[in-house]
């Protein structure tokens, strides 16, 4: 998923204090998704109810946006809409890759081999309709407002900081700043210890911000010009060009002007690449939103999570009690706001 | 260069008052005593102290800043009795403090300030002054302390009132005009606090003690008394909790 030029952007450690206040449009599919994937059993399995319906997600999305609104920060979830017809290439090769995943998965399984049948099952997670469905429940229990975005979510979550109804997208992925996002948060759903891809290392994950206005200072380019390097490299929408990653992409780009131009002197071809650009420069959002904030409805969360999906209601009620005494708290003022 | 001595009460009720808000703190030295400001992590609470040289049996010091633990000097205190004299010394090549009391000699590193700010105290231009006797705040805290977790501040051209009430519980203390010992009042004006910040800023104070307070609506509470004879002076600030975000 996303754009693969992260290692260009500049971005900042901060910590989940400094959010305090702020709203934050979530990618709410790209969070989910790692729910999905890191909230399993030791073999791989996800965390499911007895009826056998899968509840990582549930489970993540209680505890997560528990921790953010005792912290203060305001999440709002933006969900994906229908995919771009230029991305079937990529939903496609997913599919397949998924499916590959699975057989590997059952494979190690057999073999007794956790560590690899758990790294697998993770690459299989999937969004159902069950899942999206309960996702939006949860939060709207949870008094949390989700958008429903016409396409990409990122994009309608770069939209709405762009409008200046949210401070910063959260996401993992880079392709809200392409989408003209002033700021990017990463980290805010892993925070704490993450394994390291492939090894058996862990390291110490801290929430990081991406400002657009200061990673094109920096690099000395424009967002027309961070857009051509990432096509160069792969998006969602298209192959890069074999051989070319961020740092090359990004000296050839500043060299030549622009991607026509590289594309020219290197004598290869992306196609529809205007197409593409025009994603990332004027995706489609909307403005049809609302953004409502509301305090929890603790014995409703406990009717859907305890009552439907088998979580332990002591455990429940414990994370929103504590999350019901820091709205008390939030009536206290800071001394520093009467300046 | 520090080299001071000074009575263990006093250091003992300087450590009490700025204890309340900060473990660590900043102390800025000049030769005619110390000053210190701090806030809470939380930023609720503001203490601003002034302790001239006069409280000092001596005081002798450059101007400088140093990073005191309170703790630890609270600990050290604990080893004192009332009217001991307490000897405090900079030793500049250790960077250490050491103190003494009787025959107790203790060292304490300084902390790092490079990180510690002196915070700016808001300008706050708030409607209603008047001034208190400590034994009355110290009977109104006490009264809300029985029933509740907040207190309000009121007071207007009539005198001055402490409230507090929770679910069907209500106590209220009343100050008319001349139970006061000055009140300039125009208007109206009332704020709500959180009452352990409140009752932990005046502990300290003794019965006889005047207490100047500034109240406005929706605002925050300023404290200012005298401690250490006239020599020291100290102001809160303690930010209102408001009603509905």
């Amino acid at each position: 998923m996303g754009v693969a030029i992260g290692s260009i952007l500049t971005s900042e450690e901060i910590d989940l204090n400094d959010l305090k206040g702020k709203m934050i449009a979530m990618d709410g599919y790209n969070i989910i998704y790692q729910f999905l994937a890191s909230i399993r059993q030791r073999d791989g399995t996800p965390l499911m109810d007895s009826q056998g319906n899968v509840t990582s997600h549930l489970s993540g999305l209680l505890y997560r946006n528990s921790n953010f609104l005792m912290e203060g920060l305001k999440p709002i979830y933006v969900l994906d809409g229908e995919p771009d017809v230029m991305k079937e290439g990529t939903l496609e090769k997913r599919k397949e890759r998924k499916k590959e995943a699975k057989k590997e998965y059952e494979k190690a399984l057999e073999k007794g081999d956790l560590e690899r049948a758990r790294t697998k099952a993770q690459q299989t997670s999937r969004m159902s309709k069950d899942i999206v469905q309960g996702s939006k429940r949860l939060l709207e229990l949870m008094g949390i407002p989700w958008v429903q975005a016409p396409a990409e979510g990122e994009a309608q979550a770069a939209h709405m900081v762009i409008e200046g109804d949210a401070w910063a997208v959260g996401s993992q992925d880079f392709d809200s700043i392409l989408c003209g996002a002033p700021r990017l948060v990463r980290n805010l759903t892993i925070t704490g210890k993450r394994k390291m891809p492939g090894r058996n290392e862990y390291r110490e994950i801290l929430p990081e911000i991406i400002v657009l206005q200061e990673v094109l200072d920096e690099l000395d380019i424009s967002r027309e010009q961070l857009i051509d390097i990432a096509l160069l490299c792969g998006t969602d929408y298209n192959e890069g060009i074999k051989g070319i990653g961020p740092k090359r992409g990004l000296k050839k780009v500043k060299k030549m002007g622009d991607l026509e131009s590289v594309l020219k002197k290197e004598g290869k071809s992306i196609g529809n690449h205007s197409v593409i650009k025009q994603l990332f420069l004027e995706p489609k959002v909307t403005d049809d939103y609302k953004v409502d904030f509301g305090e929890p409805d603790v014995d409703g969360v406990v009717d859907f999570l305890s009552g439907e999906r088998d979580f332990s209601e002591s455990r429940v009620r414990d994370v929103l009690d504590k999350v019901m005494d820091s709205y008390e708290k939030e009536k206290q003022s800071d001394l520093f706001s009467f300046n | 260069m520090l080299h001071a001595k000074i009575k263990s009460d006093i250091l003992r009720d300087l450590v009490d008052i700025v204890g309340t808000i900060v473990d660590e703190v900043k102390m800025n030295l000049s030769e005619d005593g110390i000053g210190l400001k701090a806030v809470d992590p939380a930023h609720v609470a503001m203490v601003d102290l002034k302790l001239s040289k006069e409280a000092f049996e001596s005081f002798e010091a450059d101007q400088m800043e140093i990073g005191i633990n309170l703790n630890k000097i609270e600990q050290f205190l604990k080893l004192s009795s009332s009217g001991e004299i307490v000897t405090l010394e900079h030793v500049e090549d250790e960077n250490r403090l050491v103190l003494e009391v009787d025959n107790i000699t203790q060292k304490m590193p300084l902390l790092d300030t490079a990180g510690m700010t002196d915070p700016s105290v808001p300008q706050l231009d708030l409607p209603v002054n008047l001034i208190v006797k400590g034994k009355h705040l110290l009977k109104g805290v006490k009264a809300s302390q029985n029933i509740s977790d907040h207190i309000a501040l009121s007071a207007g051209p009539d005198g001055f009132e402490i409230f507090s009430e929770e679910d069907e519980d209500m106590v209220r203390l009343s100050l008319s005009k001349d139970k006061l010992e000055e009140l300039n009042a125009n208007e109206e004006a009332s704020s709500l606090f959180a009452l352990d910040y409140f009752s932990s800023m005046i502990k300290s104070v003794s019965n006889d003690v005047p207490i100047k307070i500034d109240i406005g609506s929706d605002y925050p509470v300023v404290l200012q008394f005298a401690f250490a004879g006239d020599n020291g002076d100290v102001k809160f600030l303690l930010a209102p909790r408001i009603e509905s975000s």
